[in-house]
């Protein structure tokens, strides 16, 4: 018994250190439901020899883990914080690597009668008219930063409204929640494809295509200068990896299980 | 080796069963212990026996002072409580606790112990719980335990208090015939003036804390020289 | 409906066929969790001995804490320890966060306080003369607290086991602290999580059955042993 007990002991002090190198990417729910890392990461650590370990929070969480120094890299979607965040110093080497969109999804039968509408302004404030439920990440993510970059080109706060529901989960399961309250939401793309029995929670697609509703990824590394443990250049071969040729043309290759594309590639484009 | 305590006192929570008690035990000679409720019996006991540290004064085995040496003097005593104070395992294993304690190899333990089982009668039970046991065999598979070690000092608080006529015998022949063997040294805190003669070559009077009489059990019993003693063996009031 | 059916019939197959991925997930839990209580129980039960038997500074006030902590959120103690050990946090240095050590200590915590309060409740019932018999019998101090110990032991082993359940079961600190990392610190509750999250319920299924026989057996096991008192 007890040398069973031993045994244990040691294999968790060895389990985790038979890569040499590993990295830490905090990334977001988004991504990783979509599966697109257990697809893209072999390639990379089988290439560069450098395990990669992902955290996936949502984007606000992760900037937040990389600004107190526990991570090395984030691939993360809110562009206009990253620039932001990159000027401040908290990261560096920040490149676009693949973008996809955010649609907003509803019940088949649409009560709030968003289908056909192009502008995702306008079908939010028909949402607001018509008190329709709207169930929100409300978590601080990128999608929840998206959701209230849209709000504000209406000049208004939706929370508060009875109609307005902050549930403070991850994409996925956000998604369900709305489907059990027949509820709007405003959802990426990539995480709607992903959900496997997408079937069965009676919503769709109602409103895509409108400019502002574009979902741009991004890689930084976290400022070595601020963090002297960062493994800069181990982070910076994942991020050379992510935007070259190769990297691209995985991110292009990716299929989700019902053989859909879920990124498009579009590093220094 | 004589044991001597001298000046004992002890208290528990503020009340003093021991008042200054000092006593000498003579090595080779059966002493009982007598006394009422309350007076400091047990305690004096568990003092000696080296179970509990004295509050004050000290306890000595010949030339050895107990502080100095509870660990060695320990291994050459053996103890019988009052109540229920077996293990919660078998009676195998109650009984075999003391030679493990002694580090005994497993054949000659094995031995020993059944022996010991069979010279209390307690051979067909030895797989048993001790939780499964009547209170005549726990009282017995607690002596068998204590003697199985064959320590040169036998300490027993009521070992036969409220046991009937057939298990009183089993536990006094054993006692009989062990010492027939060898001669230790017994102390035993007794109620029961008749075991008092037939087990006590000497016999302490105890009272409020302190010995207050000690003789030869006749002379005890004959011509007590102190009034309470004289009370207390016929059987009046002392309080 | 459909869907459902298929999700169990594959779960069962993932279990049967000893699915690898499943069986990593599997060891990693056993292994932090078994980790966490052997630390836990060897603590906790020396300072339940300690509050039951030992002048101890504060002693009602830890005893009340300990009974209180019993129910402490996990969530919480995984927002504690992710602030302690955040590189930016007071032991920042020890880079532990995301790694399976952080979920041992994560779980140390929430055993910690049910062992030690259910052992202190075994050990205080616990007469003196059982201590005092040891020490009539040749023990020295140590050998009759090691007797005192093991008469209590029925209640302690159940105190050990409350604990592995409540690990095991647990989600909300090991994700905090662990970081739900594929292959190193994802384990059973946390991919359960995830894989509902993804619509895969067949491996969440499968896990959610694991986890279950897990108890089972370990209630068992604790059934037959405590039976055989009243054998």
């Amino acid at each position: 018994m007890k040398r069973v007990l031993f045994t244990i002991l040691i294999m968790l002090f060895f389990a985790g250190t038979s890569y040499a190198d590993r990295i830490r990417c905090a990334s977001t729910t988004s991504t990783q439901n979509s599966g697109l890392f257990e697809y893209l990461l072999p390639f990379f650590e089988k290439e560069a020899g450098v395990k990669v370990d992902v955290v996936a929070v949502g984007t606000g969480a992760a900037f937040k883990i990389g600004m107190r120094g526990d991570a090395d890299v984030l691939l993360v979607h809110a562009k206009t914080e990253e620039l932001r965040l990159v000027n401040e110093g908290y990261f560096v080497d920040r490149h676009d690597v693949m973008y996809n969109d955010f649609v907003i999804l509803g019940p088949v039968d649409d009560p709030a009668g968003l289908r056909g509408i192009r502008s995702a302004p306008i079908a939010f404030s028909l949402i607001n008219k018509r008190g329709t439920v709207f169930v929100s990440r409300g978590d601080n993510s990128g999608t929840h930063k998206k959701e209230m970059s849209i709000w504000k080109t209406l000049d208004m706060d939706p929370r508060w409204n009875k109609w307005y529901l902050e549930v403070g989960q991850g994409m996925a399961k956000a998604i369900r929640i709305a489907s059990e309250k027949r509820a709007y939401i405003l959802a990426d793309r990539g995480t709607w494809l992903a959900i496997n029995d997408s079937d069965d929670l009676g919503m769709e697609v109602l409103v895509e295509g409108d400019r502002i509703l574009f979902n741009q990824y991004g890689v930084m590394i976290v400022n070595p200068e601020r963090h002297g443990h960062v493994k800069y250049d181990d982070a910076r071969k994942f991020v050379d990896f992510l935007i070259s040729e190769k990297g691209q043309g995985l991110v292009a290759s990716f299929r989700n299980k019902q053989g859909k594309q879920l990124f498009y590639p579009n590093a220094g484009k | 080796m004589n044991i001597v305590l001298s000046n004992i006192s002890k208290s528990y929570n503020g009340t003093r069963a021991l008042r200054e008690c000092s006593v000498a035990i003579e090595k080779g000679i059966s002493t009982a212990v007598i006394g009422p409720n309350g007076s400091g019996k047990s305690t004096l006991l568990r003092i000696a026996a080296l179970i509990e540290g004295p509050g004050s004064g000290k306890v000595s085995y010949g030339e050895f002072r107990s502080a100095d040496d509870v660990k060695k003097l320990r291994q050459l005593i053996g103890v019988v409580l009052s109540g229920d104070t077996l293990f919660n395992d078998s009676v195998y294993d109650n009984v075999a606790y003391g030679l493990k304690i002694r580090k005994m190899n497993k054949n000659e333990l094995r031995g020993k112990v059944s022996d010991m089982l069979a010279s209390l009668s307690l051979s067909d039970k030895a797989g048993k719980h001790a939780m499964e046991l009547s209170s005549g065999e726990a009282q017995r598979v607690a002596v068998a335990r204590a003697l199985v070690t064959e320590p040169e000092y036998l300490f027993l608080d009521e070992p036969t208090a409220s046991l009937d006529p057939l298990n009183t015998e089993i536990i006094e022949n054993a006692l009989q015939e062990i010492r027939a063997l060898r001669r230790m040294t017994i102390v035993t805190v007794t109620h029961n003036m008749f075991q008092t003669k037939r087990i006590a070559d000497r016999v302490m009077m105890m009272y409020e804390g302190k010995v207050i009489e000690e003789n030869i059990t006749g002379a005890i019993f004959d011509s007590p020289e102190n009034e309470i003693t004289r009370r207390f063996i016929n059987g009046i009031m002392v309080y | 409906m459909e869907r459902l059916f298929y999700s169990i019939k594959e779960a069962f197959r993932l279990i049967i066929t000893l699915d690898s991925e499943m069986l990593g997930i599997v060891s990693l839990s056993l292994g932090v969790s078994i980790a966490a209580i052997c630390f836990a129980s060897l603590a906790g039960i020396v300072l339940a001995y300690a509050l039951a038997f030992r002048k101890v500074p504060l002693k009602a006030f830890v005893v009340s804490t300990m009974n209180t902590f019993m129910g402490l959120p996990p969530v919480v103690v995984g927002l504690v320890l992710y602030l302690l050990l955040s590189r930016s946090g007071p032991m920042g240095f020890m880079k532990l966060l995301y790694t399976p050590y952080a979920m041992v200590i994560a779980q140390v915590l929430l055993a910690l306080p049910i062992i030690t309060a259910m052992s202190h409740a075994s050990l205080v019932a616990v007469r003196p003369a059982i201590k005092y018999a040891a020490k009539g019998l040749g023990a020295s101090d140590a050998q009759a607290s090691i007797a005192v110990v093991r008469y209590a032991r029925y209640g302690i082993i159940s105190s050990v086991m409350a604990g592995l359940g409540r690990v095991m079961a647990e989600v909300g600190a090991v994700l905090i602290v662990g970081g739900n990392i594929a292959g190193y610190t994802r384990v059973m509750t946390t991919t359960i999580a995830l894989e509902y999250d993804k619509g895969n319920f067949e491996l969440a299924i499968a896990l959610g059955i694991i986890l279950l026989l897990i108890a089972l057996i370990l209630n068992s096991a604790l059934y037959m042993y405590q039976r055989k008192v009243y054998r």
